[in-house]
């Protein structure tokens, strides 16, 4: 789905990623790289193919949208190298020419020769690149620019008719800031209870669905 | 020699003389079968000295043993030997309570006898309430008895060098026996008795170990008693009380029937009539169903009645363990008048000044009734008095049926709970903790148990790959670390942090997590599920313990508060199970029905609510017991289709997804389902393609099995079940209640390692064993069947409306839905969100909106 964002456009992709077209700039957060790994070494049972998932669908989208940048606003890794991460490190083999630019998230405590070696050109609080600001989470304080975060791992129910309900993880653009979903499969989900003028994307199985209005 | 002759006999015969006492003719078989090596359980009404039964017997016992030593130590020194031959101290008897409120009281009383019989006794109790240094102490000193919840042993199994606690152990006693069945704390209880057992032949392999349960009447004591022992080789009994307690039973009814509400938890309408009843009594336990409830009934009772301030008080699960405590000393010594309580107050102990019992709304079960009866009245021969509020029309009905079942003795069973994967790994790591394990010996242990007599060897061979490598071999589990073998040749947890949060985890009750409410000030006032105070606005205010509080904020882990301005406010609902009606019930239901409209009956309560059911006959048609009832209303919610099998709300959850399974076959449609003891709704926003003479084709036995396990899957029965699978089994930790950890990074849903093992790990048994749960559990498939069979049989009533009626109405109004669709998702976001548009535009118009919560 194509959408206009403070005059750019934007691809939202159902696989949880946005295209900004303008800058061929591939935009993603709350990657996880190493969660599961992380739970299996802490005597929690999750299957290596939940990190691998993830990496796959980074793939299909780096084929359909060749893009020079990728920008993760945060939570790429999940506390430390292990495993998964060493898949990682593979993965980012393939691409040597793409540029990864992270925004730090709570989440992200490699050592900096990590993020060196792997090429990757960190933000410790954000990155300001007009009009848009990424930043991990979203500021309390507004200003002249429009706030693109995660964290959250935003989600939306949809109501309807005969008390049906259901519930997908989605895209928020609100009056200051908008919020990717989580794009590890790994991951939970945050309510939002919207706000007047706020958008909402729900993504389900086969696409993006724009909501308009709940409850 | 025989027992009545036995020094130790004659003193406890003699003690009890001196206080007046004779030994009822249940106990003293106790005593004879205990002295023999039986091992078994004791089933008598509450009142009668249960507990001294089997205890008095351990004691009588250890009289003996110590006299008889002494006899030939004096033999022996006679040749001027020195050695002391006397029994040695250490633990001697394992007593298993299912409620820690319990072991404070039968503590007292155990201290009591030692000390008059001038036995050389320590009575220990140790549970989540015990405070650390305590626990070090009983670590060096085990005390002869440790009076213990399954929790709690679980923990001592997680413990280094246990084996040395069991050294002296003559007999294990489970309390309350029937309470614990039939929940996975009863396999927890399984567990560790096969493991204490295990231990002690392997040390003392002559030594006799009995095992005893102390149980409530229930449908199947002969099993109840297989399931705790399960040992060909051990001699087992059941012994009966032949005393019979007497019970009274009086419903409180209203002036006239329209105060009652056709559903609805309330029933405050009659909160003034509890007041003389109150009044007339020395103490009063009001029972409610849940937590929350009886915060609002608390209130209410103040409200009517001023004077009651200071003589009234509140005791649930969730309130501070000193206020607990307080109050519970407070009804001992009769200070207070009337005390609101769920469930808390339900087992064992004595309150003498309790006589009177009020039980508020249906309590789903005859056995629970008559348990919560028996809190009254607690000395022999004394009649237990029980008053029945009903808190909407229909349970009149039930107030009926539970009379008639307690007259005719009809009490349901317990059944015991099998193959619970999530327990045995849970335990498999307890032990893994503590001293480590053999895993040939364990296994032999627990195919002996009964929670796994049916084991097979490859599900052993996963479990045990499970907790070493994570999984198995098809699935990668790189980097897992959990239980490995040690130089010894034994499964042990290496790493301190996972050995930490097991323990932290140990325990089978899951809830939601837990914050302590503290006041500004200082003093906690108790507990309160997150997902509640998440929900609040800090100067607004709520209700626990009774008080009225006003939420400041949530500060580590803690909810701060302090006193509100505010007279009434809402009160928290805690989550927890709902009870199903019981089949028994059920089927008494189904025939008093019949006898209200005939008038065939001698009770109150049926010709009290025949206006109602007039008004039923009249806008639709009350059922008779050969007739199955299906309404079929049209509102502006959708369309609904009531079905009324009164088969309880169980049985109605599976029928309900089996049927709307089987309609979603014919055209895609999606559903919303609600159910209660009654019967069940389908709810949908388009016509139901329904084939009205072809009904009793949908109500089909044929094709059950398929039917059941496809609508299982298609709803979110068995993610729900896995909630509980996925704590128990440690993949997700809750945290302590109270206490907070730091472990963000490992949080976790349930929801998520369901959706994560669905879709790359389906050999999981876990997640197996959430689908046999969300089945066999529910129900058996012959329940399922004989009703659907009986449905078969009966003439089928079609009513259509487009008004409620008495009898849909509980159900409708009832929150907890699930869902099922066989349309295609996009259809249906596409359509939902078109139709929230029109509404918003509409709502926007009327502008007010009913608060459902």
């Amino acid at each position: 789905m194509i959408i206009d964002c403070k005059g750019e456009q934007f691809i939202l992709n159902k696989e949880r990623a946005i295209f900004w077209v303008a800058k061929k700039m591939l935009i993603i957060s709350d990657l996880h790289i190493g969660k599961s790994a992380h739970f299996r070494r802490s005597g929690i049972q999750v299957p290596d193919t939940v990190g691998l998932t993830d990496l796959h669908r980074l793939t299909s989208l780096m084929k359909e949208f060749e893009p020079d940048t990728l920008l993760v606003t945060g939570d790429m890794f999940h506390n430390n190298i292990n495993s998964d991460a060493n898949a990682f490190v593979d993965w980012r083999r393939g691409y040597p020419h793409l540029k990864i630019v992270l925004i730090k998230g709570n989440h992200d405590a490699l050592k900096n020769e990590d993020y060196e070696a792997l090429n990757i050109e960190v933000h410790t609080k954000e990155l300001l690149c007009a009009p848009f600001r990424f930043i991990h989470d979203q500021p309390v304080e507004r200003d002249e620019y429009y706030n693109i975060c995660g964290h959250i791992h935003p989600g939306v129910v949809l109501y309807g008719k005969a008390r049906q309900q259901l519930k997908f993880p989605c895209f928020y653009f609100g009056q200051h800031c908008a919020i990717l979903p989580a794009f590890s499969v790994f991951t939970g989900l945050k309510i939002l209870k919207p706000q007047e003028g706020d958008r909402f994307y729900a993504l389900t199985l086969h696409k993006v669905i724009e909501v308009k209005r709940i409850r | 020699m025989q027992l009545e002759k036995s020094k130790g006999y004659k003193k406890v015969i003699k003690w009890l003389k001196q206080h007046k006492k004779k030994p009822f003719k249940f106990q003293t078989d106790a005593w004879l079968y205990y002295a023999e090596g039986y091992s078994g359980l004791i089933n008598a009404p509450t009142g009668f000295g249960k507990t001294f039964s089997i205890f008095l017997a351990v004691v009588i016992d250890e009289l003996n043993a110590d006299l008889s030593s002494a006899a030939s130590t004096a033999a022996v020194k006679k040749k001027g030997s020195q050695i002391q031959q006397k029994r040695k101290s250490g633990l001697k008897l394992i007593w298993i309570t299912p409620l820690r409120s319990l072991a404070k009281d039968l503590a007292r009383a155990m201290r009591e006898v030692c000390e008059q019989l001038e036995l050389d006794w320590h009575i220990g109790v140790r549970n989540g309430d015990t405070p650390q240094n305590e626990k070090l102490k009983q670590k060096k000193q085990m005390p002869e008895v440790l009076i213990i919840t399954p929790e709690s042993i679980h923990l001592l199994l997680a413990q280094k060098s246990t084996f040395n606690y069991f050294d002296q152990l003559q007999c294990i006693v489970a309390d309350e026996w029937h309470e614990l069945l039939g929940s996975k704390r009863g396999v927890m209880t399984e567990l560790a008795i096969s493991r204490i057992r295990g231990l002690l032949i392997d040390q003392h392999p002559e030594r006799l170990l009995r095992i005893w349960g102390i149980s409530a009447t229930i449908g199947n004591l002969e099993q109840a008693m297989d399931v705790l022992v399960p040992y060909d080789e051990v001699l087992k009994t059941i012994i009966k009380s032949d005393v019979e307690k007497k019970i009274e039973i009086r419903s409180i009814l209203p002036d006239h029937i329209d105060m009652l509400p056709w559903a609805g938890h309330l029933g405050h309408k009659l909160a003034h009539k509890l007041l003389p009843i109150i009044h007339k009594s020395k103490t009063t336990l009001i029972f409610t169903n849940t937590r929350g409830q009886a915060e609002l009934w608390y209130q209410t009772l103040l409200a009517q009645d001023e004077n009651l301030a200071g003589q009234l008080a509140i005791h649930h699960g969730s309130i501070d363990y000193e206020l607990r405590n307080w109050i519970e000393e407070a009804i001992h010594t009769g200070v207070l008048k009337a005390v609101v309580c769920t469930s808390s107050l339900d087992l064992g102990v004595d309150f003498k000044p309790v006589d009177t019992v009020i039980q508020i709304g249906s309590p789903k079960g005859v056995a629970r009734f008559l348990q919560r009866a028996g809190r009254s009245g607690h000395s022999p021969y004394e009649t237990s008095k029980i008053y029945f509020l009903p808190t909407h029309a229909l349970e009149l009905v039930e107030a009926a049926a539970i009379k008639e079942a307690a007259r005719t003795q009809d009490i349901e069973s317990r059944e015991p709970i099998v193959m619970s994967f999530d327990a045995l790994i849970q335990y498999l790591v307890t032990l893994a903790v503590g001293d480590g394990f053999d895993d040939e010996k364990i296994f032999f242990e627990i195919k002996q148990t009964h929670a796994f007599r049916e084991l097979l060897p490859q599900e052993w061979k996963w479990i045990m790959q499970f907790i070493t490598t994570g999984g198995d071999s098809l699935t990668a589990y790189n980097e897992f670390k959990k239980v490995s073998k040690d130089e010894d040749g034994l499964w042990k947890v290496k790493s301190r942090q996972i050995a930490m949060r097991h323990r932290l985890h140990i325990g089978t009750i899951v809830s939601d997590a837990m914050l302590k409410v503290k006041y500004l000030t200082g003093g906690y006032v108790g507990m309160i599920e997150e997902s509640f105070i998440s929900r609040m606005k800090p100067g607004s205010s709520f209700t626990l313990a009774g008080r009225v509080l006003e939420f400041i904020m949530v500060k580590e882990m803690m909810v701060l508060v302090r006193k509100s301005k505010m007279k009434q406010a809402i009160s928290p609902s805690w989550m927890g199970g709902r009870i199903s009606l019981s089949a028994n019930l059920g089927s008494i239901l189904r025939k008093k029905y019949n006898e209200t409209l005939n008038k065939t009956h001698g009770e109150e309560e049926l010709d009290f609510i025949l206006p109602l059911f007039e008004r039923q006959a009249k806008v639709s048609h009350v059922p008779k017991s050969d007739e199955f009832l299906i309404e079929l209303i049209n509102t502006k919610d959708g369309y609904h289709f009531f079905a009324y099998p009164f088969e309880g709300r169980q049985v109605h959850e599976i029928m309900a997804a089996l049927i709307a399974y089987r309609l979603g076959r014919i055209k895609p449609i999606s559903f919303s389902i609600a159910m209660n003891d009654y019967g069940f709704e389908l709810l949908s926003e388009q016509p139901i393609p329904l084939d009205e003479a072809h009904i009793k084709a949908l109500f089909t036995p044929v094709n059950l099995s398929e039917d059941i396990v496809a609508s299982i899957n298609a709803t979110e029965m068995a993610r729900r079940k896995f909630r509980d699978i996925a704590c128990i089994s440690g993949l997700v930790f809750q945290g302590y209640p109270g206490k907070y950890v730091a472990n963000k990074h490992l949080q976790s849903s349930a929801g998520l390692f369901f959706s994560v093992f669905s879709d790359y790990d389906k050999h999981n048994l876990l997640l197996r064993q959430a689908y046999d749960e969300a089945f066999y559990q529910q129900i058996e498939e012959p329940r399922l069947a004989a009703a659907l069979k009986r449905i078969q049989e009966s003439k089928i009533i079609i009513v259509k409306t487009d008004r409620y009626t008495p009898l849909c109405f509980p159900i409708k109004v009832d929150s907890l839905r699930d869902s099922m669709s066989s349309e295609e998702l996009s259809h249906r976001i596409e359509r939902m969100t078109a139709e929230s548009e029109k509404t918003a535009q509409v709502k926007k118009k009327n502008n007010r909106r009913k608060d459902d919560h």
